[in-house]
């Protein structure tokens, strides 16, 4: 055994460079597995610890404010819960803050305790008078609003002001940073001051023993709205949609994270599988020197597999601390919005599974090239310093020569094929890593795009909320006096209740040319009369319908006639989340007050949009709120990108260390050639470019392979990513490559592995062709 | 050292029996190994074109550096190598390439052929590193030198003195103004050695200029018109024996003192 370790940290001195690929190589693939390994086994933790410690309510439903609270009492027994907060008394309030209007949902209550639904104060204390108000953290860290700060509530005409005592976390609800309105709290006697006009409902908690399924909630809103006067329901949320958003990032972020992560493992593979194969090449009359001197067949092995396995240990020492290290930052993001106090997750039993996973796959991928140098005859290998050349790339030559190419490309081209498998491994870290970056590229820019079209950036320029105390005319006047107004929609938000779906659904009604909006509908068309309504996906299949069906809905007591026209391609749902739109005139046929809560303001190509915005709010600065349509928050996709093209970089990496290590491999191992060219008249130059010409060769072979590939990958990666969102995504969302991009990534390929090839190609000029030939 | 033997090689330089001067060493010391070796000490020798020249020393004497040093492979320590004229030491390393390109055609012990390349192909490397096309040129060397039909063989398949016979029309492609070749029958049995030895004064015959390493004597003598003998890095002998001055027993007597010293 002493032996072995002896030979083995001799060979490691010696091949130090290969030694640095085999560590960097590995150290990549490892950092990003753990960070993935860590993520998914924690996940999961945070939210359930936090739902049980704050009692979290496995159902919210909100109620019409025309039914009498003293009846919701009995509705718990009724669907069986084992405990139930409420009824609260809740109201839409807009608020002003820093320049800023907020809407939020406020909801009285006493106290953040209770048997369901506990708040978790994170910050200053319970509202203890009239005039204070409790928020959600993540909604108050978004919007920048901390304990003391004053709130003037303009969604009421005597405009009470508020200020800020307290930051909570509710287990209930969505976070804010993927949207959802966010609740605050009052006193029970404030709530009246700051409601306007039939604006209230009531909003129930419940919780069960276990956590019912998704059938079993269905079946339990079936049962509640059965029980309430007809369209007494308005609203609800279950756990499951909470729980599934609040992990949507994480889960898009894990699922990148596990496909980059076995890529770079596999690359890795291919590069250390490459290495040991090419070590055995070069060192055939060493192999037959240690069998002489008394090595068994096993030990040579040993002494191959153990020189890869030193430094992918050292890798896995450095690269499993750091990546549990980098997998922190999002973890402890989790815990914050979900209040809990965070706390560096390293789990010695994961970190000793990703350590023996690397080894083992490293070990594999050296041992199998190893066995070779155990099979070997001593005293054959004595005779022949290396291994019989490689000579498959004569076709490949023959088609050069042919061409009539300078002889180094020649020459460049057969080496590249020379050895089979040698080429194909370096050709699966290109794939690999080539393939990434172009996953990594097309996810980017379709969540960018989902966020472009969700905020319908291009067709809409600004967006105006509108106070319920402003009347809708005025605000449409107002806004079409402005020269540059050259299209206006106005939506509402309303909520319908629809045979076979439980909750009831959000509709969105809009007046004006909504279809400019530009949804997207697979398959049917936009509405464009009463009556016609879209759907998204979630409901058409929930519903059971299909396109042309018809049915009827109701709201506000209502029987509303509905076909369904089109189907339309929706992300603000959610997760099994269901959409409906249709036109102003079908709803407010059956609700004639109902009025916009916020307009779509397009404006002439080419006018000031600030100026705009500044001047549309100083016209009515307390029942507006104008802000020039962006993308809003997208610091969620800032993190995927950020992932995304972090990790698409690591696999890049690896994938240049396998092209570098190849033509190490092979400048080695031809190393008599060469000096026998440059005896024959071949230049520095022309030796890198032959050097080179075998690198950009196997970029462009792996670029043409890559693109496909990793267009079809991606393409089937967001297939799963959107579907989180309950969607069949619509093709225009992977329409994301311009075609000279396709040609560019492969091009960009062959310069990288030019670039790699110049060290070994500097090195093969170098040659000394003295030293070399002599040495024979 | 034979200070008459170095005086005469400089004093025959100018163009002796009409032949002009194409190899010019100065002076020239080359040393290895951080100074602890000296390959050559000093060596001052000229060759003039057309020469069939032989440096003949005894295994680590000088005779491959001095080669070297000739083709522009490997740089003296000190004094200065010049070829056609040309001063080497003025030359970067793809200078020196394209110099080995045009002026010098090398054949080496061990052939040294590219063994996944055709004996054609092979041939053609010089000439296409030049950016020439010249198979009609190949294809006529394999036939002048009796191995036509192995034109699309691998070098593996082929015998040692085929091998070298692909190396000589390797070095012969471009048409060199000096072949040098070394050692170029020691991997060889005696008769493909013959036979190579019999196409080299085939193509001295014709013209070429050759300049001939080995540690054979008697080799050396039989074909070469001067012979140089190198022993630890310095000239012992410069004999001319198409001049009568010194019959080849004579250097073949010397060069084994020599070597016994």
């Amino acid at each position: 055994m002493r032996a072995i370790f002896v030979k083995t940290l001799a060979d490691l001195r010696r091949r130090r460079l290969q030694a640095a690929v085999i560590f960097v190589t590995t150290l990549l693939a490892v950092a990003t597995g753990t960070m993935a390994l860590t993520l998914i086994a924690q996940t999961r933790d945070p939210y359930q610890l936090a739902f049980e410690a704050q009692k979290g309510a496995h159902l919210q439903v909100g109620f019409d404010n025309r039914i009498d609270p003293s009846t919701l009492v009995g509705t718990p027994a009724l669907i069986g819960a084992s405990a139930h907060a409420g009824p609260y008394r809740a109201t839409d309030m807009q608020f002003q803050s820093g320049g800023h209007k907020y809407a939020v949902t406020t909801i009285a209550r006493d106290n953040p305790g209770g048997d369901v639904g506990q708040l978790r104060i994170t910050g200053g204390h319970w509202p203890s008078s009239g005039t204070e108000v409790a928020l959600t953290r993540s909604f108050a860290e978004l919007n920048h609003i901390s304990i003391g700060d004053r709130l003037k509530v303009v969604s009421v005409p005597q405009e009470p002001v508020l200020t800020v005592v307290a930051e909570v976390v509710d287990i209930d609800e969505l976070r804010a940073d993927v949207g959802g309105v966010q609740h605050a709290w009052v006193l029970g006697t404030a709530i009246a001051p700051l409601t306007a006009k039939d604006a209230s409902f009531y909003l129930m908690d419940y919780r069960f023993a276990s956590d019912p399924t998704s059938a079993q909630l269905q079946a339990r809103m079936n049962t509640l709205r059965a029980s309430v006067p007809p369209d007494s329901v308005t609203s609800s949320i279950n756990y499951l949609f909470v729980r599934t958003v609040f992990h949507v990032s994480t889960e898009i972020l894990t699922g990148v994270l596990v496909a980059f992560s076995v890529f770079a493992l596999a690359a890795t593979a291919a590069i250390v599988a490459n290495l040991v194969t090419g070590i055995v090449i070069s060192a055939y009359r060493e192999i037959g020197i240690m069998k002489a001197v008394g090595f068994t067949p096993l030990q040579v092995i040993g002494v191959f597999v153990f020189q890869i396995l030193v430094p992918a240990a050292a890798a896995c020492i450095l690269g499993i601390p750091a990546g549990t290290i980098l997998s922190q930052p999002l973890l402890a993001s989790n815990s914050q919005a979900l209040g809990l106090a965070y706390q560096p997750t390293f789990s010695p039993a994961l970190d000793v599974l990703a350590l023996a996973g690397a080894l083992l796959i490293v070990a594999i991928a050296a041992v199998i090239p190893a066995f070779r140098a155990g099979r070997l005859k001593p005293a054959v290998v004595i005779a022949n310093a290396a291994a019989p050349r490689g000579n498959s790339g004569r076709w490949l030559r023959r088609l050069a020569s042919r061409a009539r190419l300078p002889r180094p490309i020649v020459l460049g081209l057969g080496e590249a094929a020379a050895r089979p498998v040698r080429a194909t491994l370096t050709l699966l870290a290109i794939v690999l890593g080539v393939a990434t970056v172009v996953v990594a590229l097309g996810e980017a820019r379709s969540f960018n795009k989902i966020y472009t079209y969700e905020g319908h950036i291009g067709k809409v320029d600004v967006v105006v909320a509108k106070s319920p105390a402003l009347a809708d005319s005025d605000a449409t006047q107002l806004i079409n006096s402005q020269p540059e107004t050259t299209r206006l929609v106005a939506e509402t938000t309303a909520t319908i209740t629809v045979p076979g779906i439980a909750d009831p659904v959000t509709t969105l009604g809009f007046r004006g040319d909504s279809a400019a909006l530009g949804y997207l509908l697979s398959p049917g068309r936009w509405f464009n009369g009463p009556g016609e309504v879209v759907a998204n996906r979630g409901f058409v299949q929930d519903a059971h319908l299909n396109l042309g069906d018809t049915f009827t809905g109701t709201v506000h007591g209502q029987a509303l006639k509905l076909r369904i026209v089109g189907e339309v391609f929706d992300f603000t749902a959610g997760p099994g989340g269901h959409v409906l739109m249709l036109d102003w005139s079908t709803i407010t046929a059956a609700v004639p007050n109902l009025t916009p809560s916020s307009y779509m303001v397009t404006l002439k190509p080419g006018s000031n949009v600030d100026a705009y915005v500044r001047r549309l709010a100083a016209a009515q600065p307390d029942l507006l709120d104008v802000q020039a349509n962006s993308t809003g928050n997208t610091a969620f996709l800032t993190v995927i990108a950020g992932v995304l093209f972090g990790i698409a970089g690591v696999v890049a990496l690896i994938a240049v260390a396998g092209v570098f290590n190849t033509l190490l491999l092979s400048t080695r191992e031809r190393v008599r050639d060469t000096a026998t060219l440059k005896t024959l008249g071949m230049s520095p130059r022309q030796v890198i470019g032959m050097v080179a010409t075998s690198a950009g060769f196997l970029a462009l072979l792996g670029g043409l392979v890559a693109v496909p590939g990793g267009v079809a990958l991606y393409r089937v990666l967001f297939d799963q990513l959107s579907s989180l969102g309950g969607n069949i995504t619509p093709l225009a969302f992977y329409d994301v490559f311009a075609p000279w991009e396709l040609i560019a990534i492969p091009l960009a390929g062959i310069v990288v592995a030019v670039l790699a090839a110049i060290v070994p190609g500097r090195w093969a000029a170098r040659t000394n062709v003295v030293e070399v030939l002599h040495a024979e | 050292m034979d200070g008459r033997t170095l005086v005469g090689a400089f004093r025959d330089g100018g163009g002796k029996n009409g032949m002009s001067e194409l190899v010019r060493l100065t002076d020239v010391t080359k040393v290895y190994q951080g100074g602890i070796t000296g390959a050559l000490n000093g060596v001052s020798v000229t060759v003039e074109k057309g020469e069939f020249t032989a440096i003949m020393g005894p295994s680590g004497s000088g005779k491959s550096t001095m080669l070297n040093l000739i083709a522009g492979v490997d740089r003296p320590s000190s004094g200065t190598v010049s070829v056609g004229g040309t001063l080497l030491g003025k030359l970067g390393e793809a200078g020196l390439a394209r110099f080995r390109r045009d002026h010098i055609g090398f054949v080496f012990q061990f052939f040294y052929l590219l063994p996944n390349l055709t004996v054609l192909e092979n041939v053609l490397i010089p000439a296409q590193l030049k950016g020439n096309v010249a198979p009609a040129r190949a294809r006529e060397l394999l036939d002048q030198l009796g191995i036509a039909e192995v034109a699309n063989r691998y070098p593996a398949r082929l015998s040692g003195g085929q091998q070298q016979r692909v190396a000589i029309a390797r070095a012969l492609i471009n048409k060199p103004t000096l072949l040098l070749a070394d050692e170029p029958t020691g991997a060889l049995d005696t008769r493909s050695g013959d036979q190579v030895m019999e196409l080299l004064g085939g193509v001295h015959r014709e013209g070429q200029t050759i300049l001939l390493v080995t540690h054979d004597a008697k080799l050396a003598t039989r074909h070469a018109a001067r012979v140089i003998s190198v022993v630890d890095g310095k000239i012992v002998d410069d004999a001319r024996l198409d001049s009568l001055e010194r019959a080849p027993s004579e250097v073949i007597r010397v060069r084994g003192e020599e070597a016994s010293r």
